[in-house]
């Protein structure tokens, strides 16, 4: 090594050169220098941002929908729940010849949503006029007055699944996007971008010109290229070294890739806000963000507030600086008119309009989370975590938006009404349509918007007299030994337990009623009489039978099941509840019923799935029980407290030192859980009756409800009972009561009133 | 073809109309266990507390329901079996205890292979419906064409019994 440098000082020594020809020596290894790194790094960012270019993959957020809206005449609807229901869609008062706006006048609305692709059909963008009157949707028709038969509205949107890079983006195709936009974008950042080739060498001149006359950067010479190529591929500093990686990567894409799939790329990517750390990027999503409308339903005006947001979404954000967003609007107007893309008069109806910003959508995420959290479970069970964000799925459910609104101020309200010491109490409720096993409202928080603790699907807590309409289901299947009047002994009972002391149970009031008919001990929830009848069927048929409905709890065989000494959720009570309200044909509860992947493919869907249960004559007879319990029993305190008179069945249930209340309760079209009690399991005196009732009652008076009979099933027959006594009267029998038996059961003797 | 399917639906409205007459009579006797006295049984018999029993009738069908109906059967004739469950899934949800649209969806799910849930609506549209005439003979022939695919002859014979009772007139209840 050393003898080698040496040799070269040696050779270098006798070197002397003129000054010009070390300058010529310099200029070269310089040029030879630039030339060998530069053509590389040149080569390789051409290389790069071809590659990155083709390969790109949006992410896009799967978004989760309500289920829509069905308007058809006849159908119940009050104004105010109609309302709700649009502006959970998004719809905003305002002039309803304007798509996602409409009016109202009275009960008389003029509506005009935008069209929606529902999972089995597109629904068009058209005006409706709804006509209500007490309480039902008395006519529909479209704007020239012909009478429709059905319209859906758009479902609301409650929540995103986002992608791992938080980036919220709604993609949208080219030709999708209205031609406004498409050509405002161009007017107002880059008006030569149909002829230059990546760069714009008058429009840099122009900006360096400006910058340099007021001594900062007041104007960005960028085209629509560059921006891209800055959004995609590199970091936001101002260096010089970015601005040329920028140039030679922008005329690469420019040579690569042909205009129209530029411009694409770059509606989707350009960035316009923030929803919390959620960046939004991308016109369609933006448009859903701002207006709660698809991309193509907006207006002039709007499209120039978003157009405008271009240069600075923050800057310009139209929620925190309303004002400089409104003059950067007009300005973007002022723009359109003067290249032609709008007409004086669009021109000054747009500049005269307010902004128009739907406020709280970041509060209507939250307020879903119960309902959310269940969607999430159900959609984990089919499908992967990381196919579920960023793979712009969209997610169709089951729930109702308004129904939810109604459940959720129900608990809010009556929970400080019925509790001793303010604040004590919890709650959770469960709505749902028995008939096909949709989740309608899930509430997991006496606060809604307080996300934590999901008391609906996650307080297991002991169900007390709750599950008692089970034991007496299977009595009555054995229609040779029990019927509704068949006598039970409500009488003190001991049954011994190994290695302790008998259990004793007792009725809540502490006393016993002595021989009863069934139903009635059923009616007012007696203990001792339905273990005695629990007894007869057997803990273990009892299990036997909630697992058949779906729901298998974590308890012993033991006889104190038949008093609900068993944990549950709210959830799983609705589930078992369901087939009660449903003549019998159970099925599991849903709160999902489509899934469609970002191209509108269906990937899942969840129909109601049908079974039949075995004991529908008992079935049905314990129906009208619970229909008795509510008029006469332990629930007779809820018709009072009712703003409408519906038949509803039901059953209280009350657990050992009034820990838990619990109210269960279903009308043909709805089904409610209410629980209450205190997270830290104390006694709380609260009772079914007198603290979740008035919580069921309040949300039953705010549904819409029909009153529609229940069909009998085959082989149940209606007899005269000389009442409470277990014998055939007639309709003239002072006592009389008709009381359905399955065929055959009904009582053999006549009683003595028959003449 | 027409008239005749015309024909068949009023005569079949006209006797369901009969029947609702029928069950306002007094019911007609049957076997009793106790010692049985002449007229005793059909005044211990109470009318069923909301309708009478097992004669619901649907003369106003909802136009919206029968919209989604009519949009089934065409998605049936053009063999898009997916989507004409799809939409009378969505018309149930309005009318959830419509007989004719459950024993519909039962068909088509016999026809896409779904043995088990048309032997389920089959059997809700019988327990919703009038239980006699066309629609039961539809209801207990979709379910026993069920139990046989789902190889359960035993059960498939116990339907097709119920489906000849389908065309007997109800025992006279005067």
């Amino acid at each position: 090594m050393s003898r080698r440098r040496k040799r070269l000082k040696r050779r270098e020594r006798p070197v002397r050169a003129s000054l010009a020809a070390v300058s010529l020596r310099l200029a070269l290894f310089f040029f030879g220098l630039a030339a060998g790194l530069l053509g590389p790094w040149i080569w390789w960012l051409d290389r790069e941002a071809g590659l990155r270019f083709a390969e790109r993959q949006w992410s896009q957020a799967s978004r989760v929908y309500a289920r829509a809206l069905e308007l058809h005449p006849g159908r119940p609807l009050h104004v105010e729940d109609l309302e709700q229901e649009l502006i959970a869609s998004g719809l905003r008062r305002g002039d309803p010849r304007r798509v996602g706006a409409y009016s109202v006048a009275g009960s008389r609305f003029d509506i005009h949503p935008p069209g929606f692709a529902h999972p089995d059909g597109v629904e068009p963008a058209r005006r409706v006029l709804v006509v209500l009157s007490d309480g039902r949707l008395a006519s529909l028709s479209d704007a020239a007055g012909q009478a429709l038969g059905l319209v859906r509205l758009p479902p609301a949107e409650l929540g995103s699944l986002l992608p791992l890079d938080d980036r919220d983006r709604t993609l949208v195709a080219l030709a999708d996007f209205p031609p406004l936009l498409v050509t405002g974008v161009q007017a107002v950042e880059d008006r030569q971008f149909k002829h230059h080739h990546g760069l714009d060498p008058r429009g840099m001149l122009r900006a360096a010109w400006s910058n340099l006359r007021y001594r900062r950067v007041v104007q960005g010479g960028s085209t629509i290229t560059q921006q891209l190529v800055k959004n995609l591929f590199l970091t936001p500093d101002r260096s010089l070294v970015r601005k040329f990686n920028e140039g030679v990567m922008a005329l690469s894409l420019e040579r690569r890739f042909g205009k129209a799939e530029i411009l694409e790329a770059y509606l989707n990517e350009v960035y316009l806000g923030q929803d919390g750390r959620h960046a939004i990027h991308g016109f369609g999503r933006a448009s859903e963000y701002y207006f709660g409308l698809p991309v193509q339903a907006l207006a002039p005006d709007q499209v120039a507030l978003l157009v405008g947001m271009v240069r600075g979404a923050s800057w310009y954000n139209p929620v925190r600086n309303p004002e400089r967003a409104l003059a950067r609007r007009n300005r973007v107007l002022d723009m359109f008119l003067e290249t032609g893309l709008i007409d004086q008069a669009s021109h000054r109806s747009a500049v005269e309009s307010a902004l128009g910003i739907e406020r709280g959508h970041g509060q209507r995420v939250r307020r879903h989370w119960a309902f959310l959290d269940l969607v999430q479970r159900q959609l984990r069970r089919d499908y992967r975590e990381r196919d579920l964000r960023g793979a712009g799925l969209r997610i169709f459910t089951t729930l109702d938006p308004v129904a939810q609104l109604h459940a959720e101020r129900a608990l809010a309200e009556q929970l400080p009404r019925v509790e001793s010491e303010p604040g004590s109490l919890q709650g959770a409720i469960v709505l749902i349509d028995p008939a096909g096993g949709e989740v309608r409202a899930v509430v997991g928080d006496r606060l809604a918007g307080r996300a934590g603790f999901n008391r609906a699907l996650d307080a297991r807590r002991p169900v007390g007299s709750v599950i008692k309409p089970f034991v007496y289901l299977l009595a009555l299947a054995d229609s040779e030994r029990f019927s509704l009047v068949t006598p039970l002994a409500d009488e003190p009972i001991s049954i011994p337990q190994p290695g302790g002391e008998p259990w004793q149970p007792r009725n809540i009031d502490g006393r016993s009623h002595g021989q009863v008919p069934l139903m009635t001990a059923l009616a007012n929830s007696y203990n001792q009489a339905s273990v005695r009848l629990g007894l007869e069927v057997g803990a273990q048929a009892l299990l036997d039978l909630l697992a058949q409905l779906g729901v298998r709890p974590d308890s012993e065989p033991h006889p104190a099941i038949f008093l609900g000494a068993m944990e549950l959720t709210p959830l799983q009570v609705a589930q078992l509840y369901q087939p009660l309200a449903a003549e019998g044909y159970s099925t599991p509860l849903r709160a999902i019923s489509a899934v469609q992947d970002d191209s509108g493919r269906e990937i899942g869907r969840y129909p109601p799935r049908l079974r039949p249960i075995r004991q529908r004559q008992a079935l049905a007879l314990l129906d009208y029980a619970l229909q008795v319990a509510v008029e006469e029993g332990t629930g007779r305190r809820l018709a009072g407290l009712l703003s409408q008179p519906i038949a509803v069945s039901g059953k209280t249930g009350t657990t050992n030192e009034r820990r838990d209340a619990w109210f269960v309760g279903y009308t043909r079209d709805w089904l409610g859980v209410v629980w209450t009690g205190r997270d830290d399991n104390r006694p709380a005196s609260i009772g079914g009756a007198s603290t979740a009732v008035p919580v069921w009652a309040d949300l039953f008076s705010r549904l819409p409800v029909q009153n529609t009979g229940r069909t009998w099933p085959e082989g149940v027959g209606w007899y005269w009972i000389d009442w409470p006594h277990p014998t055939l009267a007639t309709g003239d029998c002072p006592a009389a009561r008709a009381v359905p038996f399955i065929e055959g059961s009904q009582p053999a003797t006549l009683s003595d009133c028959i003449q | 073809m027409r008239m005749t399917r015309i024909f068949k639906a009023l005569a079949v409205s006209l006797f369901v109309l009969m029947l609702v007459g029928c069950a306002a009579q007094p019911p007609a006797p049957v076997e009793t266990r106790s010692e049985p006295q002449p007229g005793v049984e059909e005044l211990v018999r109470a009318p069923a507390a909301d309708e009478a029993r097992g004669l619901q009738v649907f003369p106003l069908r909802n136009p919206a329901v029968a919209e989604l109906s009519e949009a089934a059967r065409q998605a049936e004739s053009e063999g898009d079996l997916d989507r004409a469950a799809v939409l009378l899934e969505r018309a149930l949800r309005i009318q959830a205890r419509d007989p004719e649209l459950l024993q519909q969806l039962a068909e088509v799910h016999l026809a896409r292979g779904a043995y088990e849930q048309a032997d389920s609506y089959a059997s809700r549209s019988f327990d919703q419906g009038p239980r006699v005439g066309e629609i039961c003979q539809r209801n207990w022939r979709t379910m026993a064409l069920a139990r046989e695919r789902m190889n359960q002859p035993e059960a498939a014979r116990l339907a097709r019994e119920r489906l000849e009772q389908c065309q007997v007139t109800p025992p006279p209840r005067l």
